[in-house]
């Protein structure tokens, strides 16, 4: 039996090729993206899973609420590990890392340029699962300046020769390092990756015991099947009694005071939340993660275009039911049941959702490279065949056969028999309207992804062009001159002395990329305001940046030594207090020697000095010219430039490569998350567009065929080819105008949620409806409007005749 | 073998009931072959599908083998439908997508007959109407003379106890009806009751009765 529903299923299709066309391609378009979705949210999924203990380990962060400053810090400080595997029994071991910045290699007489290099404790291999594949695993971190490195770096400093036992310098430190052990490399879904591991034994900074600096990346491992929350309600108290006796000499206040006004405090968070629900400053973080919202994004997606998709094939199955209620009444009257019918239809709908699931593998694998390069993944076409995938796929396939098939086999099998022979199904009534109810759905989706994707896209528009308070064209970083020692001074001069160049200023303080970053905090006659950002800068700088100054004047050579002064942002002077009467005022600032007074020389305009996602912080420009300079060319072509600072470069320091970047690059960069965001939805809505309009094409077509006759007496009787288009495009038309009124609100909504992100960021306007609602409109009417005028255009003896 | 009783069948049109059967009663006996003649619209078809079980009607009894059909359910009146009848039509109906061979086995396939039973019982059909060569042909490679062989064949592949044919030889020309008719007669003689709706004089005289039909119901002759 089975066998025969299968082979009249295949020859129905072989008789509807039109029809079989669109239900797979639109079929294989959804089931490609949902596989590859699937295989996306399943890899962001799976961060840091590969760690035996993932379930058990977290990770303590600092959360506090500073005189209106909110601090979110991935890393605490250096006696929490200690103590909290001390004072909690459900601690079981507790390990840290810090990241160290600036790391050059050497190894006899080679120079290897940046690595990445973290400090950790040595028992950082007992809580995370990194295989040591040379050396002692339990015992390779033991000894001062010991160091574990990666089988990749080992292989290009050490070839094919054994590491262990060998010593590599890293030069701006003039540290040595005795190689005790090689790790596997890390895995790509784990949220850090570190070439070097070094030990935290020989470290000054790991042997603090003050709880007022915050360096390290703390992990704990609990207990199997603590709960975190109770271990969490620990901690304030933990805190208060570390701390307490820390904070008056510290910030003048003691903690009982402290806590009035402000909170603070120590949590925990699971390792695998760290990858998608973090949401800590950026210098406390190691790798920038994913975003759980994007996962939803994609998800929701997929899921639609999987719908859209199944809906054409409901919607064209019942819209030709008409064409097959014939064989329904003499299958009923050769004496098949209602059951028999509903296999023979669901069996049909299976062969169709094999053949796009296969046409979807194809098209998955090709489509496959373009996506890793735009989601930044590295997604293999293999990882489709572990037996979880291929599960899930054949669980698709028949949810799909069900979700697709069922209404048309439920309403086709329904017939009775007498009426089905008598094709008294037109297809209209109740079984329309539910195929409008479809059709509405499938635009409603369309609308709103194209509406969504417009939002995205003005949103980066906003960014692209919004006046952030400096010039951030043609301007070139590097940020690393300090380098040179001796030749600094040469390396600058010879570019100050460049034609191409309208200014430059020697700083490493940039306001977008990779920067130095500076913070302390400022006190008023010895009481703690709140923590500042400070910038170390030339009085080049304002004039290079091309910022504004509102009041007082610039750091000028003619004044002498200003490391007293500052010039301050209109944040600083709002927070402050001090309104437009900031000149002259004094405060203190913290240093290493303790408090030390600032006059404040000016105020300068507030720019966007970190990422349009939060708004403009407190900032203090100090004179302290070091690290790197920044250079403003006189054209937009840098090239030249780049040059020539290149071979200065290699003259003065050939031991690394000129590490330069473009400003306006790395303003862009900023916003890559989104930006790949904003691609991946364009590509998903232009396909689901496609699989809906596929399905709309579908309908059309049908419609005209159904109205064959009644074109052809309309068109004898003097109907214009253009009113029998209006004809056979008005209702669908209607459907989609509908579906606008239920999708903008939708998507208005979503939108707005998603651009909280941004601290700076568009109204969603009229006109954004408008466009989405003419590009829509438009896509439709183009896709009814071809077939209807090609239906409208025959002969009208043709279509008569046919009767 | 049935036995319908004042059976009234009306439609509603406009608020007034328009008879398609006024108050009708029959007898069909088992082995009988009868001619149901009548103009167009005088309920023929009507009457045929009520029989079958294929349409309701709004008042009156029908007893098939002294089963009281009119107080069934449908899906009971569907069962007795599905073992006992066998039902050709006018315009053959036979399924476009299969093979002679394939439009014969379907009713089997539903009655979940053994393969091996199948083919048998195909194969003696196939070679008593003659069109073992067009097995593998599709309906619309036949004549009209030959999908009616087909329907036919279709019908009679489940054993049934009583055939019931509606105008089966309209589409016909004179010979091919004539071909028909002896098979029906062949048929009748073997035992099966056949009930025939038709407008031909000559072929309804191949019927061992002929009842006339006007405005829904019998004329007495």
């Amino acid at each position: 039996m089975i066998k025969n529903y299968l082979k009249t299923g295949w020859r129905n299709i072989i008789k509807n090729k039109g029809t079989f066309a669109v239900n797979i391609t639109g079929l294989a378009l959804g089931i490609a993206s949902c596989i590859m979705i699937m295989l996306y949210v399943s890899d962001e999924l799976s961060y840091d899973r590969f760690n035996e203990k993932a379930d058990e380990i977290v990770r303590v962060v600092f959360r506090a609420n500073v005189n209106g400053e909110e601090m979110k810090e991935a890393v605490v400080m250096a006696p929490v590990a200690q103590t909290l595997k001390n004072d909690l029994p459900e601690v079981i071991d507790a390990t840290r890392l810090a990241k160290s910045f600036n790391n050059r290699l050497e190894y006899n007489g080679s120079y290897y340029g940046q690595s990445s290099l973290a400090y950790v404790d040595p028992n950082f291999f007992n809580v995370f699962t990194l295989p040591i594949i040379q050396g002692e695993q339990k015992t390779s971190l033991d000894k001062p300046n010991s160091v574990v490195i990666s089988e990749s770096l080992a292989k290009s400093i050490f070839g094919n020769t054994d590491p262990v036992g060998k010593t590599i310098t890293v030069t701006n430190r003039d540290e040595q390092l005795n190689v005790s052990g090689v790790m596997k490399d890390m895995p790509k879904n784990s949220h850090f990756h570190f070439d070097l591991l070094v030990s935290t034994l020989g470290y000054e900074q790991a042997q603090k015991t003050t709880w007022m600096e915050s360096d390290f990346f703390t992990y704990l491992v609990l207990k199997k099947g603590t709960a975190i929350n109770t271990v969490e309600t620990k901690l304030p108290a933990i805190t208060k009694k570390c701390m307490g006796p820390q904070m008056m000499g510290a910030i003048g206040k003691s903690y009982e005071d402290f806590q009035k006004d402000n909170s603070l405090g120590l949590f925990l968070q699971p390792l695998t939340d760290i990858h998608l629900h973090s949401d800590f400053s950026d210098s406390t973080t190691l790798e920038q993660g994913g975003d759980i919202k994007y996962v939803y994004i994609f998800s929701a997606v997929a899921l639609f275009m999987l719908i859209i998709a199944c809906i054409n094939f409901m919607n064209l199955a019942t819209a030709s039911a008409s064409k097959r209620s014939k064989e329904v009444g003499i299958r009923k009257v050769l004496g098949s049941n209602k059951k028999q019918l509903i296999y023979q239809f669901l069996a049909e709908a299976f062969i169709s959702t094999l053949l796009a699931t296969f046409l979807a593998i194809a098209l998955f694998s090709i489509a496959l490279p373009f996506f890793n390069q735009l989601a930044g993944k590295e997604i293999e076409f293999s990882s489709l065949l572990k037996p979880v995938y291929v599960l899930s796929l054949l669980g698709l396939i028949i949810l799909i056969t069900f979700l697709a098939g069922s209404y048309p086999a439920f309403y086709l099998s329904s017939f009775n028999p007498l009426n089905a022979l008598k094709s008294k199904f037109s297809g209209s009534g109740k079984n329309s309207g539910i195929r409008s109810g479809l059709v509405i759905f499938q635009f409603v989706i369309s609308a709103g992804l194209i509406l969504a994707t417009l939002v995205v896209r003005e949103q980066m528009n906003y960014i692209q062009n919004k006046d952030i308070g400096y010039e951030k064209n043609q301007l070139l970083v590097v940020r690393n001159t300090y380098l040179l020692k001796n030749n600094e001074d040469n390396f600058l001069d010879k570019i100050e002395n460049d034609p191409r160049i309208a200014n430059m200023t020697h700083s490493a303080f940039v306001p977008a990329g990779e920067s130095d970053n500076e913070v302390g905090g400022i006190f008023l006659n010895g009481e703690f305001q709140r923590r500042m950002f400070f910038y170390n800068i030339d009085e080049n700088y304002i004039p290079t940046m091309g910022m504004e100054l509102l009041q007082g004047r610039n750091f000028s050579e003619e004044f002498g030594d200003e490391s007293d002064k500052v010039i301050i942002n209109e944040k600083a002077a709002e927070i402050l207090g001090l309104g437009k009467n900031a000149l002259g005022k004094t405060f203190q600032r913290d240093t290493n020697e303790g408090l030390r007074d600032i006059t404040i020389i000016g105020v300068i305009k507030d720019f966007n000095f970190r990422s349009l996602h939060q708004e403009i912080e407190p900032l203090i420009l100090k004179k302290n010219p070091y690290g790197g300079v920044i250079i403003r060319s006189k054209t937009a072509d840098m090239s030249g430039i780049i040059k020539n600072l290149n071979e200065d470069w290699n003259n003065y320091y050939p031991k690394e490569a000129l590490n330069y970047s473009v400003l306006d690059d790395s303003f862009n960069h900023t916003y890559l998350k989104e930006r790949k965001m904003g691609t991946i939805l364009t590509l998903f809505t232009i396909l689901t567009i496609i699989v809906a309009c596929l399905g709309l094409f579908g309908l059309v077509t049908f419609t005209a065929e159904q109205r064959f006759k009644e074109i052809g007496i309309r068109k004898v009787l003097g109907s214009s080819v253009s009113q029998i288009v209006t004809l056979l495009s008005k209702d669908f038309l209607k459907l989609v105008g509908i579906s606008f009124l239920i999708a903008f609100p939708l998507s208005y909504y979503l939108m707005n949620k998603w651009l909280q992100d941004f601290a700076y960021r568009i109204e969603i306007q009229w006109w954004l409806f408008l466009l989405a609602a003419i590009i829509t409109m438009g896509i439709a009417f183009l896709t009814i409007g071809i077939k209807s005028f090609k239906a409208a255009s025959m002969n009208p003896i043709k279509s008569l005749k046919t009767e | 073998m049935l036995k319908l009783e004042h059976i009234y069948k009306w439609v509603k049109s406009g608020g007034r009931r328009i008879f398609l059967l006024n108050d009708l009663s029959l007898n069909v006996e088992k082995g009988e072959f009868l001619s149901i003649m009548g103009p167009s619209g005088s309920g023929k078809s009507t009457l045929l599908n009520v029989i079958a079980m294929l349409d309701e009607f709004n008042e009156g009894e029908y007893y098939f083998e002294e089963e009281a059909i009119h107080e069934l359910k449908p899906k009971k009146q569907t069962e007795i439908f599905n073992q006992n009848i066998g039902f050709i039509f006018q315009a053959y109906h036979l399924l476009d997508d299969l093979t002679v061979y394939e439009n014969i086995e379907t009713p089997l396939l539903y009655k979940k007959v053994k393969s091996s039973e199948r083919k048998a019982l195909v194969a003696d059909i196939l070679d008593r109407f003659n069109i073992v060569g067009k097995k593998d042909l599709f309906p619309h490679q036949l004549s009209g003379g030959q999908q009616q062989l087909v329907g036919i064949a279709r019908a009679l592949i489940i054993k049934p106890k009583l055939i019931l044919a509606d105008e089966p030889t309209g589409n016909l020309n004179s010979k091919q009806s004539d071909e028909i008719m002896q098979l029906f007669k062949e048929l009748n003689a073997e035992g099966v009751t056949i009930i025939q709706a038709t407008h031909s004089e000559s072929n309804a005289e191949y019927g061992s009765r002929i009842i006339n039909l006007v405005d829904g119901s019998v004329k007495k002759s």
